[in-house]
């Protein structure tokens, strides 16, 4: 696709263009930025370079932290579709009626980004924990029990990572202009149709953008899943052991491994949402 | 594709702190309408209302003769489109137009989608995606979309309010073309004027959720029915007078300290009554001389204020009262105008626009020895 037939159209590098260009408000902006992203970058090459060819090789030998590390991935997925399940319905709900009580709805939402991870595995144990509410009645009804369990660690990674989902998938939402919508009725499609084939392909990419975040932060998540299922051990769960039981080099060769395998997950992730062109929608 | 009425009737609404109120009118087959309307007089709400976007409190609407009044849009048989044209970004131009196709509850369609792209032209863009359309391509795909669901109604929401002024005439150019081949009766609104005189058979006037005036496009334009309407379409004098006198069809109303005759059978009216004299600034010709010849009122006035505005000229006259006009640029350099000229501003009784203010009197043969009288 060509650029756009439309000859009174600014040329699209000129669209973010200030009037007149602040150089030194940039250059301040970019020494600044800089320093930040060296804060990012420097740890991690650091963390990459330490550990020893040999250690390396042993690491990758271990089963166990193997195991881990599938562990990890599994439970993240698990948790990022009941993310996208539960959240995704919620977000349109935000961002499409007005209801009584919104903005507390909202608020909730976000509360777990505020909540220490260990607080949040504490009080997720006494609500999912054998003798807790859900706890009792699903391990009665269900045989389904979260402490030391598959599922305790998904429902420790949803509740630190769904807020990612919910707010991109809102942003998406609201994104969409509602007169599409409206057009898509005259054209004959009923609200469900509507919702499916207008809405949701326009709000995709907030979408995916949210459940990529849940996905990684889950992968990520140490303190709630360690309270509520410190056997099956999560990789990071693992690195942590290993960092306390035999010391820093074998932690750095595990943390180099987890690191690797989730950078690679999360960029080919990226490439399956966005990369293969959506046409129009895409950037050239 | 239907024939049939569209008729809204009583139609009451209220939303929040807005109401539309008894609504009242109808669209004949093949027949434009425009509403205009200031912001916030509730065009679009009686747009999306006809489209089925809110519940009537009261009211019946009717479209291609099928009563829809509790129909939800899906089902009720229109074609919307909005100033950007509302293409799906996602979507291809085939795979957009084949969205109204492929409706569950509707009788199968006449044309095939390659017959409605050839016939609009745009069987070349089949496959592209809106971003890579003209502004042109997009109305035309639009409209193709609408129509492949042969809709008994088209409704426009300011539909070229985002457009430069030359793309703007030449699609209304291409949507006139168009509504007058489809024949299905449709309904725009708008808060331009240009559009509303070239596209539309017929205009309404909103006002607060209200219909002040409604009729043929060239009749509210030339004969507003008040003060409001005067001013929204683009009466630059609407200048408080008194009727002074009457011979025959002519009336004469004092302004000022001026007499001015104007042609005004419609106001068979009394003595010292109120009204608004509406001139059109175009309307006003400038005479070296003060003195009239031949038909038509000549004011005695003076120039005030010359403002070049390329092609034409906005003049400021005092005759006793401001009165504007616009002249071409060339006449006025040919009579030399310059500030503190005395000239001769001369309306001819066509020209003026009569508005009486309040209520009329109820007897028309009283009126008329009143009248008589003065």
């Amino acid at each position: 696709m060509t650029a756009a037939a439309d000859p009174g159209a600014k040329p699209r590098w000129a669209r973010h263009l200030p009037p007149s260009h602040p150089h030194g408000v940039f250059l301040v902006c970019w020494l600044l930025g800089g320093l930040l992203g060296a804060f990012i970058v420097v740890p991690l090459l650091a963390l990459a370079a330490t550990p020893s060819a040999a250690s390396l090789a042993a690491a990758a030998r271990t089963a166990d932290l193997w195991q881990a590390l599938r562990l990890s991935l599994e439970a993240a997925l698990l948790a990022a579709i009941v993310a996208g399940l539960l959240g995704v319905p919620l977000a349109y709900l935000l961002a499409r009626s007005d209801f009584r009580g919104k903005s507390l709805v909202a608020a909730i939402v976000d509360l777990p980004l505020a909540v220490p991870h260990t607080v949040a595995g504490i009080a997720l144990l006494l609500v999912l924990g054998r003798d807790g509410i859900v706890g009792a009645p699903a391990a009665a009804i269900f045989g389904l029990g979260f402490w030391g369990t598959l599922a305790g660690i998904v429902a420790a990674m949803l509740f630190v990572s769904v807020p990612y989902t919910v707010n991109a998938a809102r942003i998406g939402f609201e994104g969409v202009d509602p007169r599409l919508e409206k057009i898509a009725r005259t054209l004959g499609l009923g609200p469900w149709h509507t919702c499916l084939r207008i809405t949701l392909p326009l709000a995709r990419r907030s979408i995916l953008t949210g459940l990529t975040l849940t996905y990684a932060r889950s992968i990520s998540e140490f303190g709630a899943v360690m309270i509520l299922a410190y056997y099956p051990m999560t990789a990071p769960v693992r690195i942590y052991t290993l960092f306390v039981g035999s010391g820093l080099d074998e932690a750095a060769a595990a943390s180099v491994m987890l690191l690797a395998v989730s950078l690679a997950l999360f960029i080919l992730f990226r490439r399956l949402a966005f990369g293969n062109g959506i046409g129009a929608m895409g950037s050239r | 594709m239907t024939a049939g009425i569209v008729a809204v009737e009583n139609l009451s609404l209220r939303l929040g702190a807005f109401a539309l109120k008894q609504l009242d009118f109808a669209v004949a087959p093949g027949e434009i309408l425009a509403i205009l309307g200031p912001n916030g007089a509730g065009k679009s709400v009686t747009l999306e209302t006809i489209a089925g976007f809110h519940r009537l409190d009261r009211g019946r609407i009717t479209i291609g003769g099928r009563e829809v009044t509790r129909l939800p849009p899906e089902r009720r048989n229109i074609g919307l489109l909005f100033q950007d044209f509302g293409l799906f970004p996602h979507l291809t131009v085939a795979a957009n137009i084949g969205v109204g196709l492929r409706r569950p509850r509707r009788r199968l369609p006449r044309r095939s989608l390659a017959e409605l792209l050839a016939d609009l032209g745009i069987a070349h863009l089949a496959r592209r995606h809106p971003a890579a359309l003209s502004p042109g391509e997009k109305q035309r795909v639009a409209l193709a979309r609408a129509l492949a669901t042969e809709p008994d109604l088209f409704l426009f929401d300011e539909p070229f309010s985002a457009l430069d002024a030359q793309t703007r005439e030449r699609l209304r150019g291409d949507l006139e073309k168009f509504l007058r081949s489809a024949g299905v009766p449709a309904i725009f609104v708008t808060h331009d004027h240009d559009d509303a005189l070239a596209l539309a058979d017929r205009i309404m006037i909103l006002r607060d959720g209200a219909i002040v005036q409604s009729g043929p496009a060239a009749t509210v334009f030339a004969a507003p029915a008040d003060r409001f309407v005067a001013e929204f379409v683009g009466f630059d004098n609407i200048l408080p007078g008194r009727i002074a006198g009457r011979s025959g069809d002519v009336l004469t109303v004092a302004v000022a300290d001026q007499l001015i005759d104007v042609a005004a059978a419609n106001v068979a009216d009394g003595c010292a009554r109120a009204v608004w004299l509406c001139i059109r600034a175009e309307d006003i010709d400038l005479h070296p001389s003060r003195h009239a010849h031949g038909a038509g009122a000549r004011l005695a006035a003076r120039v005030v204020v010359l403002r070049d505005a390329g092609m034409l000229t906005r003049i400021v006259l005092d005759c006793g009262f401001p009165l504007q006009v616009c002249a071409m640029a060339r006449h006025v350099r040919e009579m030399g105008l310059t500030i503190g000229a005395e000239i001769g501003a001369g309306l001819m009784p066509g020209a003026v626009h009569v508005i009486p203010i309040g209520e009329p009197a109820t007897d028309p043969v009283a009126a008329f020895n009143d009248a008589s009288e003065c």
